[in-house]
């Protein structure tokens, strides 16, 4: 069992990841609009089965990794001035059972068209074997994982700290009355943001995939420990969020190995104690990455 | 005659189902200082917020710089050279002195610019790295009008800026709406203490209960403290 550790251990951060970036998008949407996005889970989905569709016709999986979020960002950009825009004046729950129904309406879509079994998508070859670490050997596609989401967070953290767009960003979430005053056009805020928390679940949905199937609820799977991810590290926090994310994935494969039974409960009772300890999360104090 | 910069005409206003604002009209012209006084609750502020389209009227009018701007977004409003010093300076307090400063940055180009502000606020300078949620409210108060001044407006709204603030403070924020006065810079300028924003400015309304009870020279109106008294009650005849 103790040589399964590491592997296992492994697997915990890269689930972990995943969780991770799952709950920046969810975060970045509900700071600045208040909406809670239950379809967030149906956009990964949505970019895991483009990708999918690519690769059959022949594009290169490199080539889906970035065109098939970038669709789902123009399809959430469009669901997003359409349908959420107008319930930003409401209060969260509107929104909220607006996307619930969304991501119920997406699942018999995906089954219309992509059939309601898994379908299989694998990672290119070059990414197939194992890579050995010295001690121990991992499955390349998990590592090149890892190393997708973390430049993508980076790039995401770059973003936001570094330009102009990602401070009025930073900005809007404090006081979006006061940079419209300030001339800034907050709709235009509003739809890049949701874009680019689409693009986040874009990127994990095709990922994801490739490593734990694709179906028409595949998505909708990692999206209850995305919130909880958001719940343990802090509303508002996108550090708190990466944070939060490793640790359930620690968790959830930490009891798989050794309680296999308690692994869905794991992030719960992970979360209860969170709460128990700091009802605001580990970080939900500050604004984002502060 | 030509037509003022700013010209709000019959405006109401409602928050919700409460009308708040009823038939208030004002001018301010090009360059000009407009104080517009009152007690808590006159509708000040809410004067303010349906000029910038914060919060629209439901009828009325709002005409600025030769346009019928009523009803247009906050930011249209910001861009065409409208600043706000909202009440309560309304920092955006996790980024930093320098980033608030940014915010403002609107490419209208003008004379003032961010290292033009930290000039002549030095004190900002120094705290440029700081969070602008730890300044003092002094401090917020400059940054407030700094972050205005950045984006080079033609008019001016400042709402309550000796709001909590130690008297020499006040002196500061003063002296520079002042020099702004100077510059050519029209402002329109919420204010409790009525003597103090009498003395700066040309013109003063004043507002009962969401309607604009009186209208004309500050100089008169501050010649006359028994008027302001009646207009406004004991507290804003004394400073
Ligand atoms: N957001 C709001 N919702 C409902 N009523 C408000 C709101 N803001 C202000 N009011 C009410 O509108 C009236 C005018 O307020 P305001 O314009 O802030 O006055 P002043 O700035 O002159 O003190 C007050 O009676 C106040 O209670
Ligand atoms: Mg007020």
């Amino acid at each position: 069992m103790f040589h399964d550790l590491a592997p296992q251990l492994f697997n915990g951060l890269v689930l972990g990841a995943f969780y991770a970036i799952v709950a920046i998008g969810l975060s970045l949407i509900m700071n600045l609009t208040g909406t809670i996005n239950m379809a967030h889970g149906s956009f990964m989905t949505l970019a895991g089965y483009l990708a999918y569709s690519l690769v059959l016709r022949g594009t290169s999986f490199w080539f889906a990794l970035i065109a098939a979020p970038l669709i789902a960002v123009i399809v959430g950009i469009a669901v997003e001035r359409t349908l959420v825009r107008p319930l930003y004046r409401r209060e969260p729950f509107y929104s909220l059972l607006m996307t619930f129904g969304l991501s119920l309406m997406a699942e018999e879509i995906f089954r219309l068209i992509w059939g309601p079994n898994g379908v299989p998508f694998s990672a290119p070859a070059a990414l197939s074997g194992a890579a050995s670490l010295g001690f121990m050997t991992f499955p390349t596609f998990r590592i090149f994982i890892v190393v997708v989401l973390v430049i993508t967070i980076s790039a995401l953290a770059f973003f936001l700290t570094r330009t102009r767009f990602g401070l009025r960003l930073r900005a809007a979430v404090q006081d979006t009355e006061m940079i419209a005053a300030l001339g800034t056009n907050t709709q235009v805020l509003y739809a890049v943001n949701f874009g680019l928390g689409i693009f986040l679940a874009g990127i994990a949905g095709v990922l994801a995939a490739g490593m734990l199937g694709l179906s028409p609820t595949s998505g909708n799977a990692l999206l209850m420990p995305a919130f909880v991810t958001v719940i343990i590290g802090g509303m508002g926090s996108l550090f708190g969020s990466i944070v939060g994310g490793l640790l359930i994935g620690i968790a959830i494969s930490m009891t798989t190995l050794f309680i296999p039974a308690a692994s869905e409960v794991s992030m719960y009772v992970l979360m209860a104690i969170v709460l128990s300890v700091r009802p605001r999360g580990l970080f939900g104090e500050e604004g984002i990455f502060g | 005659m030509s037509e003022p910069l700013l010209s709000v005409e019959g405006l109401y206003t409602n928050y919700g189902k409460i009308q708040i604002l009823r038939d208030v009209s004002l001018t301010v012209g090009a360059g000009e200082v407009v104080a517009l006084l009152g007690l808590n609750g006159a509708g000040k502020t809410t004067t303010m917020r349906s000029i910038i389209g914060l919060t629209p009227p439901r009828a009325g009018r709002v005409r600025y710089g030769g346009r019928d701007i009523t009803r247009w977004p906050a930011y249209k409003v910001a861009r065409l050279g409208v600043g706000y010093v909202p009440e309560g300076r309304r920092m955006f307090r996790d980024l930093t002195t320098l980033e608030n400063l940014q915010l403002a940055e609107n490419g209208r180009g003008g004379a003032w610019t961010i290292a033009r502000v930290l000039e002549q606020l030095p004190k900002l300078g120094e705290l440029r790295g700081r969070k602008s949620g730890r300044l003092s409210g002094g401090e917020q108060e400059m940054l407030s009008i700094g972050r205005a001044l950045v984006s080079n407006p033609t008019l001016l709204l400042v709402d309550e800026p000796s709001q909590g603030l130690a008297p020499l403070i006040v002196e500061d924020v003063y002296r520079i709406l002042r020099e702004l006065k100077a510059t050519g810079v029209a402002i329109l300028l919420v204010e409790q203490n009525a003597l103090l924003a009498l003395h700066i400015a040309d013109r003063a309304y004043v507002m009962d209960s969401g309607r604009i009870v009186h209208g004309g020279p500050a100089a008169e109106l501050a010649a006359d403290r028994n008027r302001i008294r009646t207009l406004m009650g004991l507290d804003a005849a004394v400073g």
